[in-house]
């Protein structure tokens, strides 16, 4: 029931925002308000039940259509909490950094409260149906977000962004819709281990919904959608669609595809890592190339998803572990640096980089925590992304030697293009007079950055505060897909 | 005995007194339209209310021979066409009170009423032409009723002609079968269908099929829709595109699984070509419309298409599937599309008049991209379970032939995209023009659009269980 009610909590704030009057300043502050509460719960959650989340309380099973055996079971696991608790507390974020959103605010939020709806619906799903359904309710307002408050190119941006996903999607129901009837339910929990289906019949289901999934992630060659609806976000926009969205296709890898179609996925695997390193490998050169600043970090983010699908691929717990903590940890890093390329972007009025350099005179604060977030990225031990990422390898390094060796290489091309990006942007002579009057970072921004480059640091430096809720649950899938 | 007659007759009986009352208020109150428009909404919810009472209480029984059946399916189906109608006679009463012929335009519906829901309890050959004479004939009038505009006119003229085309198709295919069987009513024509079917069965039953698909609308019999629809007065094309078209499809269903089950080989694969082309086309003529009632109209070719679908998956394990997704996909169109289709009664059949709508008028914007969304068959809007349930359909069905038609299925799905995303993305990110912020329409048809969008958006939890529920029973 607690679940259920902080997957509707935004629902009624989305209701809110669209009832209250047109004040900005109450608008911010209700939204603010709004956003804590699912919050609050996740911490409530992880503090009450952090060392048992199968308790009754959190989950609910009703069956909806009783021919079908669809229900509506949500819950929450080991697998999906972390992704749980980043949605509730990037919304947060996501509505301090809104400052750059002027028109339509009260549409904007409540349009950000049903994409969390969604999200925080996928990551407790625990039926295929529910799951697809949930998966589906991120997109209209995604759609909205990206079409009505991004830049000039925010039209052509969305509709790509819709038609291809929608397209992934579909595909993704369709292999569900197969997966249920020839196993005769759409309960997660029954389906597990395959749900009586042969290896082929596993293979042939798992096929379509891997494909769907990669869609969603994205997985180069699949991602030509992403650059354009990246660079034409508002800030806010941003936090989620690369804090939380990608993760929608990873954790369906994760808490779908692998338990569920154990036998099915294991032909791809290999495929699956080669997509992995391919996106690593892949955004670390295009990163490089890019002479936007968001851009950068737009391919910065597609690179690191890599090392969710490497962990995924490598089939062991020291992998796997290290996909599930990745997504978390991918998804501050990522928020941290949209939010400062747009701090950066508003006090200059370029994000060419180019025209940037030697900020870090001006706002220290800003310069020093892009270079933490741009340190984060390359993977400097101490910080959240070098555990999973350094786990990702070592787990995939056993399974597919070449696949981890090349992803190592990855690393190195990564910290080139960032330390590259940092000595441009915020160290050297400042590159124009203008740049003398320009502030640092606001205490708002303050307020949305800080708290993700803690939280960096911290699972950086505990990061059993994490694992020991995903450990189980891991392990659980290991034993399913009989790896060690 | 002829008690029962009495209840089983109720909705029809509603309907036959109203169309009376609603003409007889026309003959006597001239100046007072609001008159016969009240009477027709009251009369449209108690036929409503009478099919609900009989559904609930379980109602069931054959009358007259066995030529009238009462059981939940026609029940079913009758709830559908009483509840568009209501809606279509809320759009109507203010329009066609000021043009003064409202009496006039209101007793059409009621008729149609009459015969579309004659229609769903017919289980005689005979009856059923008549029931969709009865259903059709009024109709043309409908499309040509508006004489402020020429387009009303053509519309009406070539809906008429291919009609009358299709009326006699469809008598031709009937005596065929007749004249096979030696009997009208589908208990008997079922043993002329069994075992050896002979060549003129075969060809009986291919011009009936013909004969229901022009007036399903299905390509490639499909020429007249575009032009009716266009030239239609709003209400009638909503609910034209929705009701008696729901009362076709349910008793075609009717038809095949009573009359002829065991030729189920040949129809369903005559369906799954029909179900093909029509897809294709409605929904590749859809996305060249500039004018959204044509667009609406090349829709529900599309839309056709895919109910056809789900007659295509009448096989193997697919068979209660297939029925259950015919009852959940009429409900689901009915709600979206007469949803759409109301709303260009507010704002206009011009994509430009969409530009800016969310500004200038929030609350139908918001309704409209609901509607659109659901078409496309976005979870969680009815849309998508009318898909979802004929793919499930499809895949039980075990045949090649139908895994074809499903993937054609997604491919349309995913084709449609563009189109209705086209006035959705109008209505939001293009300026307002002088046009969106004139406001038109009465109370009654806002009042209709915001029932639907809900409907449309909790179709899941309000109507799929009734579905289901009366899916299970099956036909009597």
């Amino acid at each position: 029931v607690i679940t259920t009610i902080t997957i509707l909590i935004p629902l009624l704030g989305a209701i809110v925002m669209l009832l209250l009057p047109d004040e900005e300043r109450l608008l911010r502050y209700a939204a603010l308000g709004i956003s804590a509460v699912p919050l609050a719960l996740a911490l409530y959650i992880y503090f009450a039940f952090g060392d048992d989340l199968g308790v009754a309380a959190l989950s609910q099973d009703v069956i909806w259509i009783q021919s079908l055996n669809i229900g509506y079971r949500v819950g929450l696991g080991g697998l999906g909490f972390g992704m749980f608790f980043l949605s509730t507390f990037l919304t947060v974020i996501a509505v301090l950094a809104s400052s750059d959103v002027q028109r339509n605010l009260k549409q904007y939020f409540a349009a950000i409260f049903v994409a969390e709806v969604g999200m925080l619906g996928v990551f407790a799903a625990q039926d295929l149906i529910m799951f697809y359904i949930f998966f589906e309710v991120t997109l209209i307002p995604m759609y909205l977000l990206v079409g009505v408050w991004g830049d000039e190119n925010r039209r052509q941006a969305a509709i790509k962004f819709f038609i291809y996903t929608f397209l992934g999607s579909t595909v993704m129901l369709a292999g569900f819709l197969a997966f249920g009837i020839l196993a005769d339910t759409y309960s997660m929990d029954a389906l597990g281990g395959g749900g009586g289906l042969s290896r082929t019949a596993q293979v042939a289901v798992a096929a379509p919904i891997l494909f769907g999934l990669l869609v969603k992630v994205p997985a180069v060659p699949l991602h030509s959608w992403l650059l354009d609806v990246y660079v034409s976000s508002p800030t806010s926009t941003n936090v989620l669609l690369s804090g939380v969205l990608p993760k929608l296709g990873t954790y369906g890898l994760i808490a779908v595809v692998l338990p569920l179609l154990p036998q099915g996925v294991e032909p791809f695997l290999p495929y699956v890592a080669a997509f992995g390193v391919i996106n690593i490998i892949y955004g670390a050169f295009v990163a490089f190339l890019q002479p936007d600043l968001k851009a950068l970090v737009a391919y910065s983010s597609i690179g690191t998803l890599g090392f969710i699908l490497l962990g995924v691929a490598s089939g062991n717990a020291v992998g796997l572990n290290g996909a599930v903590f990745q997504q978390v940890a991918h998804g501050l890093y990522s928020a941290l640096l949209f939010i400062l390329v747009g701090v950066i972007a508003a006090r200059t009025g370029t994000r060419r980089i180019e025209d940037l350099g030697g900020l870090a005179a001006r706002m220290p604060w800003a310069g020093g925590l892009l270079a933490l977030g741009a340190l984060a990225a390359m993977g400097l031990p101490g910080l959240a992304v070098f555990i999973s990422e350094f786990m990702s390898i070592m787990g995939v390094y056993e399974t597919f030697p070449v696949q981890g060796a090349l992803a190592a290489l990855g690393i190195i091309f990564s910290a080139m293009y960032l330390l590259y990006m940092l000595a441009r942007v915020i160290f050297g002579p400042i590159e124009r007079p203008a740049y003398e009057e320009i502030g640092d970072a606001g205490p708002v921004e303050m307020a949305s950055v800080v708290p993700l480059a803690v939280l960096l640091v911290v699972l950086g430096v505990f990061p059993a505060l994490l694992m020991s809720i995903q450990r189980p649950a891991v392990d659980a899938v290991i034993t399913v897909i009989g790896g060690s | 005995v002829t008690g029962q007659a009495f209840i089983a007759l109720l909705p029809e009986l509603i309907s036959t007194g109203f169309l009376i009352l609603v003409l007889m208020a026309g003959v006597f109150s001239d100046s007072n339209a609001g008159v016969a428009a009240g009477l027709a909404a009251i009369g449209t919810l108690a036929m409503f209310g009478s099919a609900a009472v009989l559904l609930a209480t379980g109602f069931s029984g054959s009358y007259f021979g066995g030529g009238f059946v009462v059981d939940d399916f026609a029940l079913y189906f009758k709830l559908i066409v009483a509840g568009s109608a209501f809606f279509a006679v809320l759009a109507a009463a203010r329009w066609s009170g000021r043009t003064g012929d409202a009496p006039e335009y209101l007793t059409l519906i009621i008729s149609v009423v009459l015969g579309s829901m004659l229609l769903v309890s017919m289980r005689d050959l005979f009856g059923i032409f008549l029931a969709i004479e009865l259903a059709t004939i009024p109709s043309y009038a409908m499309v040509a009723f508006d004489r402020s505009r020429r387009e009303s006119a053509e519309g009406g003229m070539k809906y008429l002609i291919t009609g009358v085309i299709a009326s006699s198709v469809l008598l031709y295919g009937i005596v065929l079968i007749y004249g096979v069987s030696g009997s009208a009513l589908l208990q008997d024509v079922a043993g002329a269908f069994s075992g050896a079917i002979t060549p003129v069965a075969v060809l009986g039953l291919v011009l009936m099929i013909s004969g229901f698909a022009f007036k399903l609308s299905a390509a490639p019999f499909h020429f007249w829709t575009p032009d009716a629809y266009q030239g239609a007065p709003t209400s009638a094309a909503a609910f034209l595109s929705v009701g008696p078209k729901a009362a076709t499809f349910a008793v075609l269903l009717r038809i095949l699984l009573e009359g002829m089950p065991d030729a189920a080989p040949t129809w369903t694969a005559v369906m799954a070509f029909l179900a093909i082309i029509t897809m294709f086309v409605g929904n590749l003529f859809a996305l060249r419309q500039r004018n959204v009632r044509r667009m609406l109209a090349y829709s529900s070719v599309a839309h056709s298409g895919y109910i056809l679908a789900a007659f295509a998956a009448i096989q193997g394990g697919g068979v209660a599937f297939a029925v259950q997704a015919v009852l959940i996909y009429s409900a689901a169109y009915a709600v979206m599309n007469m949803g759409a289709f109301l709303v260009i009664d507010l704002v206009g059949e011009d994509t430009k008049s969409y530009n800016g709508l969310v500004r200038t008028n929030p609350g139908v914007a918001a309704s409209m991209a609901l509607f659109m969304a659901a078409l496309v068959g976005i979870p969680p809007l009815s849309g998508f379970f009318g898909k979802l349930w004929i793919i499930i359909a499809g895949a039980q069905s075990g045949s090649v032939l139908v895994y074809i038609v499903v993937g054609a299925l997604v491919v349309n799905t995913v084709i449609s995209v563009p189109y209705y995303f086209g006035i959705i993305r109008n209505m939001i990110f293009e300026e307002p023009t002088t046009d969106t912020a004139r406001t038109k329409g009465s109370g009654g048809v806002r009042f209709s659009v915001y029932v639907l969008a809900v409907l449309t958006t909790l179709f899941g939890l309000l109507i799929i269980p009734l579905s289901v529920l009366v899916g299970a029973s099956g036909l009597a």
